[in-house]
């Protein structure tokens, strides 16, 4: 009984600030979704939204064929995981994963039957009697799943649920809710600020700033075609460099950067998307070679830094400082000049935002 | 000098404030009761063997319980309003309540004596609208002791409930209902189970309270509504009987001690955070 | 935010309030009341009782009694009692943890019995003066309150800080007085003034140990109850509701009146 998410031109508010912006959003059967963005992006007022804790100023939000916008939070129907877990604390961890069954007065032993399932599902046999106050982290995390998914619920929803345990259990974790969410089939919307989380986790991501949702593909687009310049900054395009085309230069366009350094750009790997542009990479997109290499941007070697698979240097360039990855065999001296060779399928060509 | 010495060094002067000027004293206390020439325990005998001794006992009980019922009901009603108004008038209303509790009991008492008298307010009231044609003796009544002792310990309750309720995170209710309780489902269910060891803490420092006051029976209550309080001072203070005196302190310590210690069991049995 | 509130619930309030207010209103009418007799609403206007309590020396003499107790019974509690919530905060494993149940007999232990035994004891059984027995009496019972509230404000003080003092070279007492007390101002004085207004209110103590050459104000007030009613008794509470006020402006300024709520 699983359903679509529909979320149409969300306006909303606290007090006179908007802190969502003609907000769309649809999440198919199925699907998991993550929004992903730092703190007062709106993300979690999107969640909260759709739980029925807040209101909107305009728009619709639908399930299905449901209109849940003016529903109370209780009638909604959704499972949902909180941040602090939100466990009851009076309650043992059977009549905490019962607990929505009972307000759905599912009677005693089908209740029992389900309740048992589930804690067995996620691991928690031995502790069904426990309170939350007993347990550990990681199987206070089970519990609030396990109590989010016994309604079986056609949403699930997670509120930044793996913020407060520690790394090694935090992976482990989101393998669980992946296996989970995938066994039901359940539809979700997860709210993190973790970028690795969101990506390893989610069918498709959308990364938010300022109430609004910049880009919303799957992960591997988002990693490396990012649409626009804060996306590409989010994540990890460290290098970002104003650049104007200038001319044509056979079958590549010829752009120029501050400081007059030009570079000519094949039109087979690059698509200029305006005259001026940004041109945006990772360290490892920019190669550097020795200063006779004939393509590339001149640089100055700084700093010099071992990340494992390489050598990262801080270059000095007309346009300003650059981070560039150089080959493990063959470091360069700081201070030696040196080429930075762009790497196509590593580069993004972006409009400048106007 | 080791961290062990130097904390019991700090500690000393308090712990022997307490020692010898409130446990030899009352252990004293104690210890006269036992020594009457008839057997040891011949003043407790005499004490639950007096009829008049054992209607003040009751009479105090019954005060104390029934202020505590009517504290608890009243303090948690507007607790839980003020728990749930917007900050500024949050803060007012805290205000409202605190000033009551720092004012002293004397005062506060005392304004229930021009409110209750013959010629008080509320019969002066009573005659003008014509409900009544005669005043009525409101004072030295057991209501007019527990409508003064409420007065004593609302603000208390609902000071105590207030703190209670805003320590219920709103992750709980909004996770109640996520789940599909009702308000007066997540109410019944959540609010209420979670308050309950507040509530008896609250309780019991009413009860308490009201069990061994002094200055409202004294003043409210009179020769008439004698309570444990009064009694203890009458014996000591006016028939010099400080044996009887010692055996009602006695009662007085033992009945307050076995609440408390009763009663906080309970709640920590009631404590799921506790573990 | 939603946030419905039962009408009923509503009107509960207002009344609850009303009964907490309403009497403080109608002694600060009587006491302004033109009248012999205490009154509400008052009849005619006039300060004459307040100056009127200045006419009546056992008043005078009480309120400072009271006050002089109640500054020293309260500075006493403090001296004994900050080194033992220090200890407490600072050396909680070496500290058995019941001690902090002893520090809060005095609120457990019934007042009146209190009061009792100190008289018989102390001012009958070792002769000492009924003034010092006083003095000892409400210094214990405002301890709780010393011990509790800055116990308080040094349970979220960070000691690492006093550490931090001590490894560049401050001695132990220097680091207390120049870093731990400045940072826990807020609780010591909060914690003195609810101290101070406990033993200034205090009856079931102070009404063994107060005789025909000391007393105390709330004492005397009773006293004066019982044979006259007239309206000066208001207006001296009307001034003790005035050292209310003051007692909660300073708790406001340091704590903050929600302190009292946890």
């Amino acid at each position: 009984m699983t359903q679509s998410l529909t979320l149409e031109n969300i306006n909303a508010h606290y007090g006179t600030t908007q802190v969502l912006e003609d907000l769309s959003l649809h999440i198919a059967e199925g699907e998991l979704v993550s929004l992903l963005g730092s703190s007062g992006c709106g993300k979690t007022t999107t969640l909260r939204l759709v739980a029925g804790f807040l209101e909107p100023t305009s728009g619709s939000i639908k399930l299905g064929d449901r209109d849940l916008t003016r529903l109370p939070a209780h009638a909604r129907d959704i499972g949902l995981v909180f941040q602090t877990y939100a466990l009851f604390p009076h309650l043992t961890v059977r009549d905490n994963v019962g607990f929505g069954l009972k307000q759905r007065n599912i009677s005693g032993a089908e209740r029992k039957k389900r309740v048992d399932t589930m804690i067995e599902r996620v691991g928690l046999g031995e502790l069904a009697d426990r309170h939350p106050a007993n347990l550990s982290g990681g199987q206070r995390q089970r519990v609030a799943l396990a109590r989010a998914l016994v309604i079986d619920p056609p949403l699930l929803m997670f509120d930044e649920p793996l913020s407060n345990l520690d790394a090694k259990l935090r992976v482990d974790m989101r393998v669980e809710i992946r296996r989970l969410q995938q066994a039901n089939g359940t539809t979700a919307l997860y709210v993190t600020h973790d970028q690795e989380e969101a990506f390893s986790i989610s069918d498709r991501v959308a990364i938010m700033k300022g109430g609004k949702i910049m880009q919303l593909d799957t992960p591997e687009v988002l990693y490396s075609r990012p649409a626009n310049a804060f996306v590409a900054d989010f994540v990890g395009f460290d290098n970002m460099i104003e650049m104007e085309a200038i001319a044509e230069a056979g079958d590549a366009v010829r752009a120029q950067m501050a400081g007059g350094v030009q570079i000519d750009l094949p039109k087979s790997q690059f698509t200029i998307p305006s005259k001026k542009f940004l041109f945006a990479t990772r360290p490892e997109g920019l190669l550097v070679e020795p200063e006779t290499s004939g393509f590339g941007i001149p640089a100055e070697l700084g700093m010099r830094t071992y990340i494992g698979r390489a050598y990262q240097y801080h270059c000095e360039t007309a346009a300003g400082v650059v981070m560039a990855n150089g080959p493990q065999a063959t470091p360069f001296e700081s201070g030696s000049a040196a080429m930075l060779v762009p790497q196509p399928e590593q580069c993004c060509l972006l409009p400048t935002e106007s | 000098m080791s961290n062990r010495l130097r904390a019991w060094l700090l500690a000393t002067p308090a712990i022997l404030l307490v020692f010898i000027f409130l446990g030899l004293p009352v252990l004293a206390t104690f210890a006269t009761t036992f020594g009457d020439p008839k057997g040891p325990f011949s003043t407790y005998a005499a004490f639950f063997n007096s009829r008049f001794r054992m209607t003040v006992l009751w009479r105090t009980m019954e005060v104390a319980l029934v202020t505590t019922i009517i504290s608890v009901a009243i303090g948690f009603c507007t607790a839980w309003v003020v728990a749930r108004m917007p900050g500024r008038i949050k803060s007012l209303l805290i205000i409202a309540a605190v000033f009551p509790l720092l004012t002293g009991v004397v005062v506060r008492s005392f304004a229930w004596l021009v409110i209750l008298g013959k010629n008080g307010i509320l019969n002066n009231f009573l005659i003008k609208i014509g409900a009544i044609a005669e005043p009525l003796s409101m004072l030295y009544t057991q209501g007019s002791v527990i409508v003064a002792m409420v007065y004593l310990f609302v603000p208390l309750m609902i000071l105590t409930l207030v703190g209670v309720l805003e320590g219920i995170p709103q992750d709980m209710t909004d996770a109640a209902a996520s789940l599909g309780a009702t308000p007066a489902a997540t109410f019944r269910q959540v609010v209420l189970p979670m308050a309950v060891p507040g509530l008896i803490v609250g309780a019991v420092l009413v009860f308490t309270g009201s069990f061994t006051s002094y200055a409202t029976p004294q003043l409210l209550g009179g020769e008439r509504q004698m309570m444990m309080g009064t009694f203890l001072y009458q014996r000591a203070m006016v028939t010099f009987d400080w044996v009887g005196a010692s055996t009602i302190a006695a009662v007085m310590v033992v009945v307050t001690l076995t609440t408390v210690l009763i009663m906080s069991k309970v709640a920590r049995k009631l404590n799921p955070m506790a573990g | 935010m939603k946030t419905r509130i039962h009408p009923v619930l509503i009107v509960l309030t207002v009344l609850t309030f009303l009964f907490l207010l309403g009497p403080l209103v109608v002694i600060i009418g009587s006491a302004l009341s033109d009248t012999t007799y205490l009154t509400f609403p008052p009849q005619g206007l006039t300060l004459h009782w307040f100056t009127n309590i200045f006419e009546i020396s056992a008043f005078t003499r009480t309120m400072g009694t009271s006050f002089m107790l109640a500054v020293a019974g309260t500075t006493l509690s403090m001296l004994i009692g900050i080194p033992a919530a220090y200890a407490m905060a600072r050396y909680r494993i070496e500290l058995p943890a019941f001690l902090g149940n002893v520090f809060v007999l005095p609120i457990l232990i019934p007042e009146i019995v209190l009061g009792f035994s100190l008289m018989k004891s102390l001012a009958s059984g070792f002769g000492l003066p009924i003034s010092l027995a006083l003095l000892v009496g409400h210094a214990l019972i405002v301890l709780p309150y010393t011990v509790r509230v800055v116990g308080a404000s040094l349970n979220s003080f960070d000691f690492s800080i006093e550490e931090a003092a001590v490894s560049l070279g401050c001695p132990r007492i220097k680091a207390f007085f120049t870093v731990v007390l400045p940072n826990i101002r807020a609780g010591i004085i909060a914690g003195f003034i609810l101290a101070f207004i406990t033993s200034l209110n205090d009856v079931s103590i102070s009404i063994f140990l107060t005789g025909p050459g000391v007393s105390t104000l709330p004492i005397q007030l009773l006293a004066h109850m019982e044979q006259f009613f007239d309206p000066t008794i208001a207006s001296v509470s009307v001034l003790l509701m005035g050292v209310t006020v003051a007692v909660m402006a300073v708790v406001e300024r340091t704590l903050g009146l929600t302190f009292l709520t946890k």
